[in-house]
């Protein structure tokens, strides 16, 4: 089976996810991963989808034309093999939330002391709420620490940070436990 | 002695609500027994419900103790019969992992500290207090007696959903 990477964009309005999902249901696709959300005003769709017997955007033929007709913009493109199978990662997951006044390079600062120490961010969102004269910019990201990081480790490298961005940090992380 | 084997998920009986125990009788007694020796068994497992083990009755067993997250605050080894919460207060959130549902964990947030009624393998009716992990312990075992399994609790799939970490 191929898989493939697909990406809808377009203004929010009721009835997207269904006419997406009707297009890829008739073309035979199966839906393995997707993540689906409202992101500023437009709707947004991240899917990997498997085939058995497509093999390239062609294969699709005009079957997304629909889509493009109501102002969504798409994207396809075909993973090499094994790409849809998520990497085992091994290690503690920590939840880091970043908060403060809205002001430019705060993803970045974080994101470059987390890669610097080769930490593992699986997961991030965004999002700017407070007033429009006071803007306030949150981060919330899921991380996963290698064997002999710990939290305070964690905390200390992003201390620098705390200070020169004026914004707020809380590292924790979340027990793994089996029931 | 009698380990037995735990149901998987979409075994249906982990999705019925089981019955209230009228009397706790032999079969209760050995029910309860079950459940202990397959969760000793397991090795790493520190709770199992009846309905794990097909047996649709209000019975769990949870032991904490040799975990390291409960070591320290723990009652030992719990027997409970018709547990029921009484009180419950504060949040705790754990990622949680079940041997009904092999492979996942999900983020789940549950009360911190409880306040449980119920009866013991002798009749007694009991109450205690229970906190942190031991309180999150019972109160996962406790939804299987409703058919409840940490799936219905997660809140988002992507931030909560995630293959267990190879052991």
């Amino acid at each position: 089976m191929n898989h493939f990477a697909l990406t809808i964009v377009g203004r929010d309005r009721p009835g997207i996810v269904s006419q997406v999902t009707e297009i890829l249901f008739n073309q035979g696709c199966n839906l393995a991963d997707s993540s689906c959300s409202i992101l500023g005003g437009q709707f947004t769709m991240i899917l990997i989808l498997g085939h058995p017997e497509f093999t390239n955007r062609e294969s699709f033929g005009e079957a997304f034309k629909p889509l493009e007709e109501a102002d969504l913009t798409v994207a396809l493109h075909l993973l090499k093999p094994g790409g849809e199978i998520r990497p085992e990662i091994e290690g503690d997951i920590c939840m880091i939330s970043v908060y403060g006044a809205d002001k430019p390079g705060i993803v970045y600062h974080v994101a470059q002391v987390l890669g610097e120490k080769q930490v593992n961010i699986t997961d991030l969102n965004t999002k700017l709420v407070g007033t429009e004269e006071r803007p306030v910019y949150v981060m919330v990201l899921e991380a996963v620490l290698a064997a002999g990081i710990e939290n305070d480790d964690v905390n200390g490298w992003l201390a620098p940070i705390r200070d020169e961005l004026q914004v707020d940090i809380t590292v924790r992380t979340i027990p793994t436990v089996e029931l | 002695m009698t380990v037995r084997s735990i149901l998987l998920y979409p075994d249906p009986i982990l999705k019925q609500v089981a019955e209230t125990v009228a009397e706790v009788d032999e079969t209760v007694i050995a029910v309860v027994q079950d459940l202990v020796d397959t969760m000793v068994d397991s090795g790493h497992s520190v709770g199992v419900a009846a309905p794990q083990i097909g047996i649709l009755r209000r019975v769990l067993v949870v032991d904490v103790s040799k975990s390291k997250l409960g070591k320290d605050n723990n009652h030992g080894l719990l027997e409970m019969i018709n547990p029921e919460i009484i009180e419950k207060s504060g949040s705790k959130m754990m990622r949680e992992g079940c041997m009904s549902v092999p492979d996942y964990t999900g983020n789940v947030t549950r009360a911190e500290y409880i306040v449980i009624e119920y009866t013991d393998r002798f009749g007694r009716l009991r109450v205690i207090e229970a906190s942190g992990f031991e309180a999150v312990a019972i109160q996962h075992e406790l939804d299987h007696l409703d058919g409840l399994l940490f799936l219905d609790r997660v809140s988002s799939l992507k931030t909560d959903l995630y293959r267990r970490k190879s052991q």
